[in-house]
């Protein structure tokens, strides 16, 4: 190649290296056929999680953290974070929160926030909102920085205040311009009026919604009499002022005050519907209003390795997909197979998955319409039991599907949820 | 017979008109034509069109008076030895690994590429803004057999590399890559592939159908592998499989090919490990 210059034959070198490295990285898109395991190969450029936990979830408006502001559940969070990674704070060098309700994003709380907890100023932040998804999309748009080599290191989370946040100060008024135009207009009807909607128009009985809410709750319930949120909730002090005796006091939050023994769907049959007289959906079929934070520790596996921390899984691939507005409870079911496809697995290679449960209606239609097994659909219960901190749910759901996976032995899971104004997103995770 | 070169070769065919002519494929662009019964060192003809690496090129094998040529430059170029200019392009717009011409019908060739796709051109179409190309089959897609599941079997885009026309089945064609499934797809149904045969580790850079029977297929892959495969003759109830493993390579095995003239299964393959084994395929099916 005498007659070359060097960077032709450089150029050519590295074509032929994608020959090789297109079809068995992991990261990469891996082959159809060897999907399972291509995805269970470990390479030196896959993005791991090394820590994942949360704050236990308490009641909006009356659970233990009703008076703490989103802002300081985070920064215990990123607290117990650094105490449970023992990871050097200045090697983190971006933090992505996502909050659903707080004016502004809470971009400039957040910051503050990762300063309290001991990030020095060198550690970026930012907050974000893809509404229900906001704490995937955190996670996911950590972990692409970290593909793309823009950061090392970085933590996805996501937090939410309902009890002091909650409220219509979280959407402006539409304009007229957004109002005269229908699909648009359907973007503020409320979740649950359409979810109502939903579930007479895609025949989800009263019954089948009762039955699946039950079974979060005693799921739950067992899940926590046996410890086994143990590995993903890390406890915290708060100051608590008892709305009865108007006595403020500090509280040790350990767990999830939603999840309640000696719910049955018979028990659940006897609640009136609350969006509509002849409706299906009341407040046990639902998701909780919720306090609640959490977050996912992201770098490479030869960074985890270097610096000595524990791999707990990776990440493969995620997925965001649009639906109706209107039917924006169905975005699980259009999100999942396409971040299936991405990973190169089929449905019944999942050995776990987190749904969200917004309501009942629509994660029973999308279970019973992608044909999954029930088993294998939240083990430890879901949001109608524990509640749904509605930016804090995307990071939440990594930490309850890695310790799953790894405490019973399994290998891959998906994350997903429906998001408001019609939207879905899915994620495939592999446990290690 | 040697002839130096100032680059890599990446293809060799035989000339169908003069048992003595051999062209290759060159890695700065060019096709050459050689006549082994000259002496000087040099090429009779120089063909040089292609911007990038030439990567294939196939001689006509019906008509006889027309060779292709595939390039990383995007294109597909067709050429008449007695011509200096080529007589037609064919833009694939994607670096193009393969070219073959239809062993069944005059004018009707394929290639394909990067951009996981096999094209198919008839030559006797008239000319019109598609360039003679008559067909465009995602490699990629899912399965043509497969029935509606829920959930298919579905593939990511993936460069493909080789291809090859089988001498029996009209219409037959089997394509192989970076994916390292190599696939058989017909013509007549472009829907999606008939059959997935997967066995090898890394990409598969050279497949050939067998000259003698119709269902036998020959690879060569990164994984430093020749793999001998049935694809079931088109016959449904005959799965299909992967028969034998050669696995004497020490380095990517990158050329295969059936012998013509000795016995059933002979077969030649070379790789980087700078060597060339010629072996009988029946002694690697157990």
């Amino acid at each position: 190649m005498a007659n070359q210059a060097p960077n032709k034959a450089q150029q050519r070198l590295s074509q032929v290296s994608n020959h090789l490295s297109s079809g068995s990285h992991s990261n990469a898109l891996p082959s159809g056929g060897l999907g399972r395991d291509a995805l269970l190969e470990k390479h030196p450029d896959d993005v791991v999680v090394t820590c994942a936990i949360r704050t236990p979830f308490t009641k909006g408006g009356k659970g233990p953290l009703r008076d703490t502001m989103a802002a300081d559940l985070l920064a215990l969070t990123f607290k117990n974070l650094l105490s449970r990674s023992k990871i050097d704070p200045t090697l983190v060098e971006d933090i992505a929160t996502g909050c659903v309700l707080a004016p502004g994003g809470g971009a400039t709380e957040y910051r503050a926030a990762a300063l309290v907890a001991g990030f020095p100023e060198s550690t970026a932040v930012r907050s974000l909102n893809r509404q229900c998804s906001s704490g995937l999309q955190a996670c996911v748009d950590i972990a692409n920085q970290i593909k793309t080599g823009m950061i090392e290191i970085g933590i996805g989370s996501g937090v939410e205040s309902m009890s002091t946040q909650y409220g219509p100060g979280a959407v402006t008024e539409f304009s007229d311009l957004l109002e005269n135009h229908m699909e648009a207009a359907n973007c503020k009807v409320p979740m649950g009026v359409l979810s109502e909607q939903m579930a007479s128009d895609r025949k989800v009985t009263r019954d089948a919604q009762d039955a699946f809410a039950a079974s979060s709750y005693q799921k739950a319930l067992k899940a926590q009499e046996q410890g086994l949120f143990d590995k993903e909730i890390m406890p915290v002090t708060v100051q608590y002022t008892d709305p009865k005796t108007d006595e403020t006091k500090e509280v040790t939050v350990t767990k999830d005050d939603g999840v309640r023994p000696g719910i049955t769907a018979q028990s659940l049959g006897k609640i009136k519907a609350a969006f509509s007289k002849t409706g299906t959906i009341h407040a046990g079929n639902a998701s909780q209003v919720s306090d609640g934070a959490a977050a996912v520790l992201l770098m490479k596996r030869s960074t985890a390795e270097r610096i000595g921390q524990p791999i707990l899984g990776k990440y493969i691939t995620a997925s965001v997909v649009g639906v109706p507005p209107l039917l924006m409870g169905i975005g699980p079911w259009k999100a999942i197979p396409v971040a299936l496809e991405k990973a190169g697995i089929s449905k019944d290679e999942v050995d776990i998955y987190e749904i969200n449960e917004a309501f009942a209606s629509q994660c029973v239609w999308c279970l019973n319409e992608l044909g999954l097994d029930e088993k294998k659909v939240n083990p430890k219960g879901g949001a109608i039991a524990f509640g749904h901190p509605l930016g804090c749910t995307g990071a939440r759901q990594v930490g309850t599907l890695l310790h799953e996976l790894r405490r019973t032995g399994q290998k891959i899971g998906v994350t997903s949820m429906c998001v408001g104004t019609g939207m879905g997103m899915a994620a495939v995770w592999v446990a290690e | 017979m040697a002839y130096p070169t100032q680059d890599a070769l990446y293809d060799v065919a035989h000339s169908e008109v003069h048992s003595n002519h051999l062209l290759t494929a060159s890695g700065d662009g060019s096709l050459r034509l050689y006549d082994v019964s000259l002496t000087p060192e040099f090429p009779i003809a120089t063909f040089q069109e292609h911007s990038r690496e030439a990567f294939a090129c196939s001689w006509n094998l019906t008509s006889k008076a027309t060779f292709a040529s595939s390039s990383w430059d995007g294109n597909v170029k067709i050429w008449n030895p007695e011509r200096q200019q080529s007589l037609l392009t064919l833009p694939t717009h994607s670096c193009t690994y393969s070219t073959q011409w239809s062993p069944h019908t005059d004018g009707m060739l394929s290639a394909v590429c990067s951009d996981s796709h096999l094209r198919v051109w008839d030559l006797r179409t008239p000319a019109s803004a598609n360039n003679h190309l008559i067909l465009q089959i995602p490699i990629h897609s899912a399965p043509f057999s497969v029935s509606n599941a829920m959930l298919q079997p579905t593939f990511p885009p993936s460069e493909a590399l080789t291809h090859d026309w089988n001498k029996y089945r009209q219409g037959v064609l089997a394509t192989a890559g970076v994916d390292r499934i190599i696939r058989t797809f017909d013509i007549r149904q472009p829907k999606g592939p008939l059959q997935l045969l997967q066995g090898h580790g890394y990409a598969v850079r050279k497949i050939t159908w067998s000259p003698h029977l119709p269902d036998l297929l020959l690879s060569a892959s990164y994984d430093m592998t020749c793999r001998v495969w049935t694809d079931g003759g088109g016959d449904q109830r005959k799965p299909a499989a992967e028969l034998g493993n050669m696995g004497r390579h020490t380095e990517f095995a990158t050329g295969v090919d059936w012998c013509l003239f000795g016995n059933e299964g002979w077969a030649a393959s070379c790789g980087w490990d700078e060597r060339v084994c010629v072996w009988d395929v029946r002694a690697f099916m157990p």
